[in-house]
């Protein structure tokens, strides 16, 4: 319908969507109705029956837009809480503000290049978004990984997940309205963040893991930085979460707030973390050993409660095992390559692969298929932020506004992991 | 490997099946059609000997022939991935029934696979798309999505010149040639 | 005429402006001068007849005008203590220590955009910042800062504090409801429910207290505090839970942390506040710190002792009486402050080879005028009771400021269920508590018939 056939007279039409009115100016223009501007209700008829049952209020409910411009959705979330009162009745969290197509990416990009495609998608723990797809590639290869390289790679890894627990620690008490905990747990993210960089080069896109290795060796600075933070990581980190354990307030607010059992986590799928604190001791360095796991002791901490509590002490725990892992990583550490000998254009054979590593939210997975060519046919990335916040749907009905925050923060999504 | 599964999985699953299992490093791969999805997933699901009760992922496959959607499953009761693929999926009009029922969780996967690929996942109920813009028509994983074809409807159209260097006439969609598990 | 034409058209326009205001103000001065000299006895008198109004009047515009400043100083205590306490280095730009910076957001705010956002009621919404800030500063009016320093002695003081004091519930519902917007709705709501909440704990606990002094005059408690000059006097010794609950209910009441759910950023991401913008919501921003002066200020008055010191200070007579001095006195101005600034720059300049001789001269002059505002100071305050009186009221009040600011860089925020429970379960069965056994103690005392009671 061209500018000279429309009708000129009046601004409404029969077709157009439900809470819509065509501009005066030009009727080709489709706007919104006030109320549809200021209620987040969509201004078109509902796609499914869950669609129209969250947005038809009832007696005494009320919509709230939460985001995507909001202090504490982690990111760019937006999320569609339907209250009554302060009580969160129903929740329709909207996707895709940060969506940036990386799996379309990948697939007009060669193998090595994936990897630097896959970095922002977690830009908290980077390391295990490159891992995923880089064992992948490697089982489409059929190459094997030098031991010195896996060690490194453990060894960076498991810094990376203390930078990253450290860092919700801080978020975490920051949307429970504390000021000081994200400083001074930021304290031992940056120096973990400065001692990453001096190793890879970046603070925090790494684009550190190669297939078939690791791109540099450790250096005299990495090691040197390594070895000053673990002289006093533990007392450190143990004094940052004493501003928050020993809090009365703290724990009233967070003790039985959003617990998940068993079953249900199961049922949403939840890994990592958020599973192991329902009881679960599903780790996947122990439940599916990969890279040089096997050699290495450590426990896998488990909670029973399943609440926010829980799910934050069990990260506390769990940095503490990192702790001993790195300690065993630099003790066994054995010389030699740090990469597999491979051609610089990998054309693997056509075929597909499946690797998932235990990351510090849940297991990051990465599904390959090769057509043969020099550039992967698929890539699918599996991220545990998606899955958690997907689960949120289920913890949040009948919680307070207030919790809303809370609740969210102890699930620790990403959203660069959660919109691809 | 795990030589066992594969046998187990032939015994208890053999006419369903399209092919042998096949097995390659640490995962395990069958192949079924998408009617059989909900039995052979509820079988693994339950049955205590099989007790594949996690579901780590779940991926939709554009070949440039058809669609396919990919699961993938851990058990406790053996040290391989289970690759479950339901192939055969018509790109027109591909339909697959829902396993919500067994995983809550994958509704978020079902979305977000039916907004890349346009895989209607039936039982789903909230099939709607996950990512990109409610207004928006094309499906960006499939093979022949081409960005003009898009941004040319949308509002932002001729914004972005980039985006028009190439229409969709001199292109050909890619197809998997072969796979090989 | 056409000469007075072309003069105007080619004025530029401040000239303009010169040109029709300064006769104007000369015509006007001209005119005040002589109404004071025919009717300046019958104004004075008319003054003095009608002297309580006079006071409130000038005593209210002092309170407004100070209102910003003592807000500017809590601002900078709060930005540059919860730094540190976060291991932050804080606000070191403007000023010494950055102790300007909240001078310069409070200009900022003056020159930011002032909008009234669609679909909001304009006239509720331009009020409520008015009647926030003006409740805050009204309530000030009744407290005793120093001996001879208040603005009103009323014998109801401390019932006319909290009457005005719940004001600003009103004043933060209007911000809430006028907005349209549902984090401010929300934000109001919750603030309603707070304060309305936290009055009766806060007010009850306070009830013992008014038992055993016998009136409500902040003058009179603060005076019946420093009988004997020690801090044993206090009714804090006395009424040591009445203090503990109106401590916390205080804290509700002025919306600070752990009570800050009005707004709670994390959640509703400013509350009553969220739409607002430029001084409109510099008024509440103001407000909020003005209250934790005032509140501090009260807690001080009624549990603290106010003006009295907490332990008898020998009196000191000033031995020199400057007149003495006759010419003396002039030659110790003029020489004075050269030698001074010489004395006190002469080591930086000797023993730190870097500094060049005119910062050494500038600091040495800086320094010199600090000892003497020092000298100055402890003259001051010994020569006049109300200096003195000022010296430790202000001193307790910003140190019970410092506690809020302290509890803020600690304390995660409760949940509205748990803020309501705690008043409604907790605090306000211990304020009835500590009302009963107060006048259960002052029956039997008077029974008794202890001497002195």
């Amino acid at each position: 319908m061209t500018a000279q056939t429309a009708p000129r007279t009046g601004n409404h039409s029969r077709h157009d969507p439900k809470g819509t009115h065509r501009s005066a100016d030009d009727p080709n223009v489709l706007l919104e109705d006030d109320y549809a501007f200021y209620e987040p209700i969509p201004p078109y008829p509902p796609r499914t029956e869950r669609e129209a049952e969250f947005y038809t209020l009832g007696d005494g409910e009320m919509f709230l837009n939460m985001g995507p411009q909001h202090p504490s959705t982690h990111g760019v979330l937006r999320v569609v809480l339907k209250l009554d009162g302060e009580t969160v009745v129903d929740i329709d969290p909207v996707l895709g503000y940060l969506h940036r197509g990386v799996e379309k990416l990948v697939e007009n990009a060669d193998y090595h290049q994936t990897i630097s495609q896959v970095d922002p998608l977690e830009y908290i723990s980077s390391l295990f978004c490159e891992w995923a797809p880089v064992t992948a590639y490697e089982k489409l290869l059929d190459v094997e990984v030098p031991r010195r390289a896996e060690y490194i790679r453990v060894l960076s890894a498991e810094l990376n997940r203390i930078a990253s627990h450290s860092l919700f620690l801080g978020w975490f008490a920051l949307d429970l309205g504390g000021l000081t905990p994200i400083l001074w747990s930021f304290i031992e993210r940056d120096e973990i963040v400065e001692m990453l960089a001096a190793l890879t080069g970046q603070r925090m896109l790494f684009n550190y893991f190669r297939i078939g290795g690791v791109n540099g060796d450790l250096n005299h600075e990495f090691m040197s930085r390594l070895g000053d933070w673990m002289s006093r990581a533990a007392t450190q980190i143990e004094s940052g979460m004493g501003l928050l354990n020993e809090n009365e307030i703290f724990a009233r607010r967070v003790a039985g707030l959003g617990v998940v059992d068993r079953e249900t986590a199961m049922r949403y799928c939840m890994t990592g973390p958020n599973l192991r604190a329902t009881g679960i001791p599903f780790d996947l360095r122990r439940a599916h050993p990969y890279s040089i796991y096997p050699e290495i002791e450590f426990d896998v901490p488990t909670r029973t409660e399943g609440d926010s509590l829980a799910r934050y002490l069990l990260r506390m725990e769990e940095v503490k095992q990192s702790l001993r892992i790195i300690d065993q990583c630099l003790e066994q550490m054995p010389d030699g390559p740090i990469m597999a000998k491979l051609p610089r254009l990998i054309r693997p054979r056509p075929g597909r692969a499946w690797s998932a590593v235990e990351g510090p939210r849940g297991i990051y997975g990465a599904y390959a298929i090769s057509d043969g060519t020099d550039q992967p046919f698929r890539l699918k990335i599996h991220d545990p932020s998606f899955i958690h916040l997907g689960a949120m749907t289920t913890l949040l009905p009948g919680n307070l506004l207030a919790d809303t925050m809370a609740i969210m923060a102890s699930l620790d999504p990403v959203m660069g992991g959660v919109d691809k | 490997m795990d030589r066992a599964l594969a046998r187990r999985l032939e015994a208890r699953f053999g006419d369903v099946l399209h092919g042998p299992a096949r097995q390659r490093h640490d995962q395990t791969e069958i192949r079924i059609g998408a009617g059989d999805v909900v039995e052979v997933l509820r079988s693994l699901h339950d049955e205590p000997d099989l007790a594949f009760v996690m579901l780590a992922d779940l991926a939709g496959v554009d070949t440039g022939r058809e669609m396919q959607v990919v699961y993938h499953l851990w058990s406790a009761t053996t040290d391989d991935w289970l690759r479950v693929i339901a192939e055969g999926l018509s790109r027109e009009d591909p339909r697959i029934p829902s396993v919500t029922f067994l995983w809550q969780g994958a509704e978020w996967m079902e979305r977000e696979t039916y907004d890349m690929f346009g895989i209607t996942f039936e039982g789903n109920r909230d099939l709607r798309r996950i990512y990109m813009p409610p207004d928006y028509t094309s499906f960006p994983l499939r093979k022949d999505f081409y960005l003009p074809d898009d941004a040319a409807r949308s509002p932002g159209a001729g914004v972005r010149h980039v985006e028009r260097t190439h229409g969709p006439t001199d292109a050909t969609p890619g197809v998997l040639r072969q796979t090989r598990a | 005429m056409t000469a007075i034409t072309r003069t105007w058209d080619q004025l530029t326009l401040p000239g303009k402006a010169l040109a029709i205001l300064l006769p104007l103000g000369a015509a006007l001065t001209l005119g005040l001068v002589l109404v004071l000299v025919l009717f300046g006895q019958a104004i004075l008198d008319i003054l003095i007849f009608n002297l309580p109004i006079v006071r409130f009047a000038f005593a209210a515009t002092v309170l407004l005008l100070l209102a910003p400043p003592i807000a500017f100083v809590i601002i900078y205590m709060e930005m540059k203590i919860i730094a540190l306490m976060n291991l932050r280095i804080g606000p070191d730009r403007v000023g010494p220590w950055g102790s300007l910076l909240s001078t310069v957001h409070g200009l900022k705010v003056l020159m930011k955009e002032d909008f009234t956002p669609t679909r909001a009621d304009p006239v509720v919404f331009t009020w409520a910042p008015v009647v926030v800030f003006s409740t805050m500063a009204l309530s000030a009016l009744v407290i005793p800062f120093a001996p001879g320093l208040f603005a009103q002695d009323m014998n109801l003081a401390l019932l006319y504090f909290f009457a005005i004091g719940g004001m600003t519930v009103v004043g933060l519902l209007m911000g809430g409801w006028a907005s349209f917007n549902k984090y401010s709705l929300l934000g109001g709501l919750r603030s309603a429910a707070q304060i309305v909440s936290y009055e009766i704990p806060l007010t009850l606990s306070v009830v013992g207290l008014v038992i055993l002094a016998g009136t409500m005059s902040l003058n009179s408690i603060v005076e019946q505090q420093g009988t004997s000059g020690w801090f044993t006097d206090w009714y804090v010794v006395r009424q040591p839970l009445g203090f503990l609950i109106f401590a916390i209910a205080a804290t509700a009441e002025a919306n600070r942390t752990p009570f800050d759910l009005t707004e709670a950023d994390s959640e509703i991401v400013a509350g009553f506040a969220t739409e607002y913008s430029g001084m409109r919501f510099g008024f509440f921003f103001f407000a909020e710190y003005i209250g934790v002066f005032i509140i501090s200020a009260l807690t001080t008055v009624l549990f603290l002792g106010g003006w009295n010191a907490p332990f008898p200070v020998p009196a000191i007579s000033w031995i020199i009486d400057p007149g003495e001095l006759g010419l003396g006195l002039l030659l110790l101005v003029l020489i004075a402050p050269v030698i001074g600034t010489l004395i006190l720059a002469a080591p930086f300049y000797l023993f730190r080879s870097q500094t060049r001789w005119w910062v050494a001269l500038l600091i040495g002059f800086v320094l010199f005028n600090v000892l003497v505002g020092l000298l100055f100071g402890l003259w001051a305050y010994i020569n006049f009771d109300w200096v003195a009186g000022l010296i430790w009221f202000l001193s307790k009040t910003f140190g019970l400021v410092f506690l809020f600011v302290w509890m803020r860089g600690t304390l995660p925020r409760v949940r509205i269920d748990q803020l309501m429970g705690f008043a409604w379960k907790w605090l306000l069965p211990a304020s009835l508590l500590n009302l009963f056994v107060t006048a259960l103690a002052v029956l039997v005392v008077d029974g008794l018939g202890v001497p002195g009671a």
